[in-house]
């Protein structure tokens, strides 16, 4: 069974490799479609740690201060994320509420703090099956935030408003766009097997 | 830093596991994985049919949804309905023309793309075409999954004008139509996330 901890099978063309050992900053291509398989990715778990609680300290901000402030004639209306989704409940869009409310507010939340439990658990080597149940919804989760998507529509919809109303872009308007850096540069670029082989680095004890 | 490809011999029982991509043997019917312990599933059969099922679910949401308005504005209490098509229109009359171009990107042509895609994705994998090869449509596959949540942009705009547009003159509504969106969005989704990536090995060896 040791054997099968040298190789890997490429995840996007299937094909089946030797794992080779890599340097700092190394990383390791797909021989057949050339996708990047891994990086050397020790203490993986401490870098999201890091970044999740940074991302979380956004996220409060996110959700505690409005987006934006839009005046249309003489009324002030301000936007959050929370806000928004109430307002479509009321209206009986239920289906729509609830599918925006997990993709703008629960999934990110729960990734967010499912990498910091992984992180303190894995720094303690302690809760090696918490762990694992935690890396397998972390993988499925992150294909539920669209943090990135909504502050696109976010711009859309501010072209869409400018010709009728006063707009005042407020402190979560910036929160957001760090946010979304850091999602996309950091948090989406680590690999799920990068995860995994740390994983059994810290509760298997084998070097790969 | 490039990699030695394997001999046929041994590797043919090798599959990994979907969730932590360890490389495991290929005993029989159902195994669990060495390393995270989850269920890997071998009926690939079943996903196949998920997958048509998503499918055609979403692309009956999506013919709703082009059909009743995604947006509804109130002003002073003549209510005038917006279509997909119609909203892209207006914009495009109105001279906003990168945001024409982008609403009509993710919300009519990405999800065709999309559709069309899958289902020559699930057709290769039935009756494999002829020169389709495996990295091919791997990476079909993979820009499928990229290019998803992008249509979601158009329920995001309704989302943010509903909840920003609220005075007494001018009111702004959700519509039908923006339901059978968000439906369509999710069926896809779940369509594009049952198929599973294991069985575009099979076409190849199947050709």
């Amino acid at each position: 069974m040791e054997d099968l901890d040298h190789l890997i099978i490429c995840r996007h063309c299937q094909t089946l490799q030797k794992k080779v050992t890599l340097k700092e900053n190394e990383v390791a291509k797909c021989s057949e479609c050339g996708e990047i398989l891994y990086k050397n990715a020790s203490m993986v778990f401490h870098k999201t740690l890091a970044l999740s609680i940074a991302a979380l300290i956004l996220f409060i901000l996110i959700n505690i201060f409005p987006i934006m402030e839009v005046i249309i004639a003489g009324q002030k209306n301000e936007l959050t994320i929370l806000q928004m989704v109430s307002r479509l409940f009321n209206e009986g869009f239920i289906v729509v509420g609830s599918i925006v409310v997990v993709i703008l507010f629960i999934a990110p939340l729960m990734l967010l703090l499912f990498f910091i439990i992984i992180g303190i658990l894995s720094h303690f080597k302690v809760g090696k099956n918490i762990v694992r149940k935690l890396l397998i919804l972390v993988v499925a989760l992150r294909n539920w935030v669209m943090l990135d998507v909504f502050f696109i529509s976010i711009l859309v919809a501010l072209v869409k408003l400018f010709g009728y109303a006063k707009i005042i872009f407020d402190v979560s308007f910036y929160a957001l766009i760090f946010f979304v850096a850091l999602d996309i540069f950091t948090l989406k670029n680590i690999k799920p097997i990068e995860l995994w082989n740390y994983y059994f680095e810290v509760y298997e004890n084998e070097k790969n | 830093m490039k990699f030695t490809k394997m001999k046929k011999i041994d590797t043919e029982k090798l599959i990994s596991c979907p969730y932590c991509e360890a490389v495991n043997i290929d005993e029989g019917k159902s195994i669990y994985c060495r390393r995270c312990k989850t269920k890997i599933t071998n009926t690939q059969e079943s996903n196949f049919h998920t997958a048509w099922a998503m499918v055609i679910t979403a692309m009956i949401f999506y013919i709703i949804a082009n059909i009743y308005p995604i947006l509804i504005f109130d002003k002073f209490g003549h209510p005038n309905g917006n279509t997909i098509i119609g909203g892209v229109i207006a914009l495009w009359e109105e001279g906003e023309y990168p945001i024409a171009v982008i609403i009509f990107t993710a919300s009519v042509f990405i999800p065709l793309l999309k559709f069309i895609l899958i289902i020559y994705i699930l057709i290769n994998y039935k009756k494999p075409q002829k020169g389709s090869k495996k990295i091919d449509q791997a990476k079909l596959y993979h820009f499928t999954e990229l290019i998803g949540p992008w249509s979601m942009i158009d329920v995001f705009v309704v989302a943010i004008l509903v909840g920003v547009v609220h005075v007494h003159s001018i009111q702004i509504k959700a519509g039908i139509g923006a339901t059978a969106f968000v439906l369509m969005v999710f069926f896809t989704m779940l369509s594009t996330l049952s198929i599973d990536v294991r069985l575009l090995k099979e076409s190849k060896d199947a050709a």
